[in-house]
This record gives C-alpha cells, sequence and structure tokens, in this order.
C-alpha cells in the first residue's frame, strides 16, 4: 500500500511516516502543495493525507486536483483547524476521513484500515484472537460456535488492540479512541483497566487469554 | 429612586416650602406695603396743601381765622392749619392719638410746620388706622390666591420640562445600560438631545462599550490563535512519543516515562481543545436548526458516561415528566453542556452518590434540573464556578477547570439561563430554563 503524505512540517510528516512504514506501508512526503501536486502528477497512491494548512496553496485545491490524477485513492484530510465546516466541506469534496490534529498515530491507522475495509472491500471473514473468532464487521466474538456478549465499549476496546496488534496501547490512546472527544480529564483514572478486567473475566470463562497482555506503568497489547 | 421622582419632590418641595414661608409673611409684608402707601399719600397731600397755599396763599384755608380743619364724614382722614410757636419746628409722620368730637381715634398723623407771611404755621394731615389696614384682608387673600395658582402652573411647567430634559438619560439608560447583554450589539444611533451632558454621557458610554467589545473582540482572537496554534506543536510531541513508545526501550522504566510525558501532553491538549471550543463557541460557529428531545439526548449521554458512574458506584435517574422537543438548538453543544455538568455531578459526588435529571414546566418556560447531593459549593465560591481555570479550593481532583466555562460559553450561545443552588456537604442542584 503506497501512502502520499502531504504535510508542510517536516517533523511530523517524518513522524507520520515512521509509524506508517512500521505497519508495512511504503511512504512518500510532500512538504508543500508543488511538491504534492507534482507527486500526484506522477504516481498513483493507495492513501493521500493531506493537510489543509499548506503554505503554497490551498488543501481543498489540492485535493480538487487530486481526486483526478488519482481517483481511486483514499483521501483523509488532517488539520489543526478542526473546524465543523471544514469537515463538512472535506467530506463533501470526496474525502473519506477527517481527522483534527493532533491525533495518535494508531488512531490514524485504525482509520485507514476502516477505509480500506470500505473502500477496497478488503473483508477478513473471521479473524482469530487465540482460540477465539472475532468478526469485526458485524461486531461478534465467537468461541467455537458459541457467540460472547460484550458491551460495545468493550468490544471496541478489544477490536481496537487486535487492529493494532504486537503493539503497546496506552490508556489515553485507548481512551481518545473509545471516548473521543469526551474522553475524560482525570488522567489517573481507571475506566480502561475496568472494561479490560470485564473483557478477561467474560472470555476467560471459555479460555484463557494469555494474548491479552497488562505492559506494566504504559498499557495494554494484544501478542500474536 | 428614580432621577425623576427625585426632582418632582424636590420641585415641588421647594415651592411649596418658598410659599409656605411667604404666606406667613404676607399679612406683615401687606401691612408694610399699606404703612408705606398711606405715608406716601400723606406726603402727596401735603405737597398738595403747600402748593395750594403758594399759589393761592394761606387763606385759601383760614379764610381770614386763625386756624382751619377739615374732617371726612367718617372721621377717616382729617387736615388741620393752625399757628404754631414761632420757634416749633417738625417735620415727621408717627401714630398717634386725637379726639375728635368726643372720640379718641388712633390716626396716622403727618406734622409738618412751615413759615408763611412771617408766621409760624403747623399743618396736620391724619387718616385713621382703622382705614389704612381696611383692605389688608382682602389683599392678602387676593395674592394668596393668584400666589397658588401661579406656584400650581409653575410646578406643572417645570415637571413637564424637566420630564423632557431628562427623557434622554432614561432612552441612555434604557439603550445603553438595562438589559444589554455582552458582547454589545452595535447599536450605533445617537440617543437624539440637545443637552451637552447627554450627548457627552452618550458618547463615553459608547465609547466605554466599543473599547470593551474590542477588548473582548482581541481576548477571543487570542484565544483562538493560541490554542489553534499549540495544535501543530503538540501534535509533533505526542506523534514523537508514540512513535518512541514503540521502539521499545530499555531499561522499561524509559517507556514509563514516556507515558508520563504523554499524560503531561495530553493534558494540554485537552486545555487547547477546550479553549478552541469556547473560542468556536463564542465566534458562533455552530448551527441553532437541531431538533433535540432531552429524553434521547440524556440517554445518550448516561451510556457515554457510564464507565465513570460505575466507577464510584452512582445511581443516576433520569425522570422527564414533559415530552418536550427543543428547537433551534445545537444538539452536539447541548449534548455537550450536560456531559459537562453531569460530569461535575460525579466528580463531585461520593461513593454510592445520586444524581437527579428531572424537568419542569413554569409559565411557559420548560428546565431541566441537574442535581446530586455530593459535597456541595460554597456559597463565596459560587460566584466564579464559570470562571475560566477557576479552582475550587475545597476540592482536589478538579482537573483543568474549564468544563462549567464551557458550560456557560454554551448557555450564553444557546440563549439558555443557568441557577444554581448548592448547600455545602449536601449537594449541588443546576437548573437550566429553555
Amino acid at each position: 500500500m503506497k501512502v502520499l503524505i502531504i504535510e508542510d512540517e517536516k517533523t511530523l510528516a517524518y513522524e507520520l511516516e515512521k509509524f506508517l512504514r512500521k505497519a508495512f506501508f511504503l511512504c512518500d512526503l510532500a512538504h508543500s502543495f508543488k511538491q504534492g501536486a507534482e507527486k500526484l502528477e506522477l504516481n498513483q497512491y493507495d492513501y493521500i493525507l493531506i493537510d489543509l494548512g499548506l503554505p503554497d496553496g490551498n488543501g481543498f485545491d489540492l485535493l480538487k486536483k487530486a481526486k483526478k490524477s488519482n481517483p481511486d485513492a483514499a483521501y483523509i484530510i488532517l488539520t489543526a483547524r478542526g473546524k465543523l465546516e471544514d469537515r463538512v466541506a472535506g467530506l463533501d469534496m470526496g474525502a473519506d476521513d477527517y481527522l483534527a490534529k493532533p491525533f495518535f498515530l494508531p488512531e490514524l491507522q485504525s482509520r485507514m484500515q476502516a477505509i480500506a475495509r470500505r473502500k477496497f472491500k478488503v473483508s477478513e471473514e473471521l479473524l482469530p484472537l487465540g482460540l477465539f473468532n472475532i468478526d469485526l464487521q458485524k461486531r461478534f466474538v465467537f468461541f467455537e460456535n458459541e457467540q460472547i456478549e460484550l458491551s460495545r465499549k468493550e468490544f471496541d476496546l478489544l477490536s481496537y488492540l487486535l487492529l493494532h496488534k504486537n503493539r503497546v496501547l496506552t490508556r489515553i490512546q485507548l481512551s481518545e479512541h473509545i471516548w473521543g472527544n469526551f474522553a475524560d480529564d482525570d488522567y489517573d483514572s481507571n475506566y480502561i483497566d475496568a472494561h479490560i478486567k470485564n473483557i478477561r473475566k467474560k472470555l476467560n470463562i471459555y479460555a484463557p487469554t494469555e494474548w491479552l497482555e497488562t505492559v506494566r506503568g504504559v498499557g495494554y497489547r494484544i501478542r500474536k | 429612586m428614580k432621577l425623576s421622582t427625585k426632582l418632582t419632590l424636590f420641585i415641588s418641595g421647594s415651592k411649596l416650602a418658598i410659599v409656605g414661608l411667604f404666606i406667613l409673611l404676607l399679612p406683615f409684608l401687606i401691612r408694610q406695603i399699606a404703612s408705606n402707601y398711606t405715608n406716601f399719600s400723606l406726603r402727596s397731600q401735603q405737597k398738595k396743601v403747600i402748593r395750594n397755599i403758594n399759589s393761592k396763599g394761606i387763606n385759601y384755608y383760614l379764610e381770614g381765622e386763625d386756624n382751619y380743619g377739615s374732617y371726612t364724614m367718617l372721621k377717616d382722614e382729617y387736615i388741620a392749619l393752625e399757628i404754631a410757636a414761632p420757634d416749633y419746628k417738625i417735620d415727621i409722620i408717627r401714630d398717634t392719638k386725637r379726639i375728635v368730637e368726643q372720640d379718641t381715634i388712633a390716626y396716622r398723623v403727618l406734622s409738618f410746620t412751615f413759615h408763611q407771611n412771617n408766621k409760624n404755621y403747623l399743618l396736620e394731615i391724619g387718616k385713621t388706622n382703622a382705614s389704612i389696614n381696611l383692605y389688608n384682608a382682602a389683599l392678602q387673600r387676593f395674592a394668596l390666591y393668584v400666589l397658588i395658582i401661579l406656584i400650581a402652573l409653575s410646578i406643572i411647567i417645570d415637571l413637564i420640562f424637566t420630564r423632557q430634559l431628562i427623557k434622554p438619560l432614561g432612552q441612555i439608560i434604557k439603550l445603553r445600560l438595562a438589559n444589554t447583554r455582552f458582547p454589545f450589539k452595535k447599536n450605533r444611533k445617537n440617543i437624539q438631545t440637545t443637552t451637552q451632558d447627554f450627548k457627552y454621557l452618550d458618547r463615553s458610554l459608547i465609547s466605554l462599550m466599543d473599547q470593551i467589545n474590542e477588548a473582548f473582540e482581541k481576548e477571543r482572537e487570542f484565544t483562538a490563535n493560541a490554542s489553534h496554534e499549540f495544535m501543530t506543536p503538540i501534535s509533533i510531541l505526542q506523534n514523537k512519543m508514540e512513535n518512541l513508545l514503540t521502539e521499545e526501550l530499555e531499561p522499561e522504566t524509559i517507556q514509563e516515562h514516556i507515558v508520563d510525558m504523554m499524560k503531561t501532553l495530553e493534558r494540554l491538549k485537552k486545555i487547547s481543545r477546550a479553549l478552541l471550543l469556547i473560542s468556536r463557541i463564542e465566534n458562533e460557529q455552530f448551527s441553532k436548526q437541531d431538533q433535540v428531545e432531552p429524553k434521547n439526548l440524556l440517554n445518550e449521554l448516561v451510556e457515554e458516561i457510564s464507565h465513570r458512574l460505575e466507577e464510584k458506584n452512582i445511581h443516576i435517574e433520569i425522570d422527564l415528566k414533559h415530552n418536550k422537543i427543543i428547537t433551534c438548538t445545537n444538539h452536539d453543544l447541548l449534548f455537550q453542556l450536560f456531559y459537562n455538568l453531569v460530569n461535575n455531578a460525579i466528580k463531585f459526588n461520593r461513593e454510592n452518590g445520586q444524581i437527579l435529571i428531572s424537568d419542569q414546566v413554569e409559565k411557559d418556560s420548560y428546565s431541566i434540573q441537574v442535581s446530586d447531593n455530593g459535597q456541595g459549593i460554597e456559597p463565596t465560591e459560587i460566584p466564579y464556578i464559570f470562571d475560566r481555570f477557576k479552582k475550587t479550593g475545597q476540592a482536589e481532583n478538579t482537573g483543568y477547570g474549564l468544563g462549567l466555562a464551557i458550560v456557560k460559553s454554551i448557555a450564553n450561545y444557546l440563549n439558555l439561563h443557568i441557577k444554581i443552588d448548592s448547600a455545602p456537604g449536601e449537594g449541588t442542584r443546576f437548573k437550566i430554563n429553555f
């Protein structure tokens, strides 16, 4: 999968690249409207991440342009503006998603994967997880043929960890994914731990959950 | 007391006081006038007599005799002319008594000596005191009536005039001061008045309001810009830390430090986001076209916040009796408002506490109340709870103190009225009036 990152803030672009490379994406960087337009003319990409606030042009114009040369790509708008109108305008112009800075990197990846499922019809059937199987579309957890009841938040948590398997996710990253902007301002709150405890309790009835690891002082990880 | 009332009272009072004084003085004044007039008339009669003597000779009166006297019929006035001792000299007016045909009568008498034909004559012209004061009572009454009418007229004129005069002041108060909500709307029409002071007052108020608006505008702009500008550096730091975290650094304590740093950064992010939200609300960047059913909104909210409720084992009850639909509002902002209130009700609650959300209809106004039986707020703290970054002294776990500031700006934007009742140790109730 090829990704073009159009972001004028170079440090930020490098961090995005570093992260996405680890997730096995091929990354190309553009730091201005001009560079972005050139690269879009020359290459075809699967994902295009566009920062709206470019120094030499409007991100929306670039989006319009890119849509012509790369009609099949998935577009994600990245912006520090976070205005509602921007979001609406971006989605109207054919962007697939919109992320307000600052966002967590796993969040970006999970959005990209969600688009892939939707757009490229990459449908994993059932994802195996230990002795369990998970259906991400229908949001079910199975043990053999038996369906296990998880609450909405518990399922969100589990599938997010699974999506980023083998990577430690911090409590902040997890809670922002699940509660979004309403994530609380009490940092030492233990509600993520409570949810993990519940997940373990519900699944342990059927089979061990040693794949769901607690990383002391950091967060949680699914190891596969 | 209103200025117009004060002026009315003062004008009427001062006039009545003057009239009162005048009425008290009136008998004395009238007597004085009558007495002066009598003296004047005696003098003019004296002149007339002397003129006659000079032109027609003394015999015009004496007719050859040694003295002359004449009375009016009721003895009101008399005139007497007689020879006096050669060196007797007098020229006065005095009150004295005269016996006239066996009656002793009090007269005002002018006595005057003059030489004529080498003889010294004494002229006396008298007027009874009774006749002097004859018209006093009638005059007094007449003066009183005229005075009362004049005073009444002048009070009426004064009142009409002062009312007219201070009318611009009332307009200034109504237009500029009473019922004006911040930020002040641009109402730049000057008050119509010819009074320099009111013009000045009006102009000063307008310029003062402009200054306040401008300062507020600057603050708003600054908040928006600052919180917005923070986002990119926060973004860079955050993503750098996330990448560092995936590098499995040794020893493990380094990872823990990174997580701590992320927590701090998260705090900065939340503050910036909250400020950005406030400035967006203040810049009216949200539509007001949603229709919201409070029941749905609150059920949604409870689901969203259930993890926090469970944490403290708090029981929440939603008791909405009226199936009201709120129109011309913004769903997300309303959600945020109630979220912050309920979140506070949890934060400042105790284990196993209670939260009740209920609604009321009073006099066409619909209100929703969020009440808890948590720690409550000190009365001295209540005026400040909506201020940004204000932390109440009693709570250790207050977060960054922007939750209620957001509530306030949402309420201002959506024209909601918030009332707060609280008793320390018993709980707090927020009442939102739609």
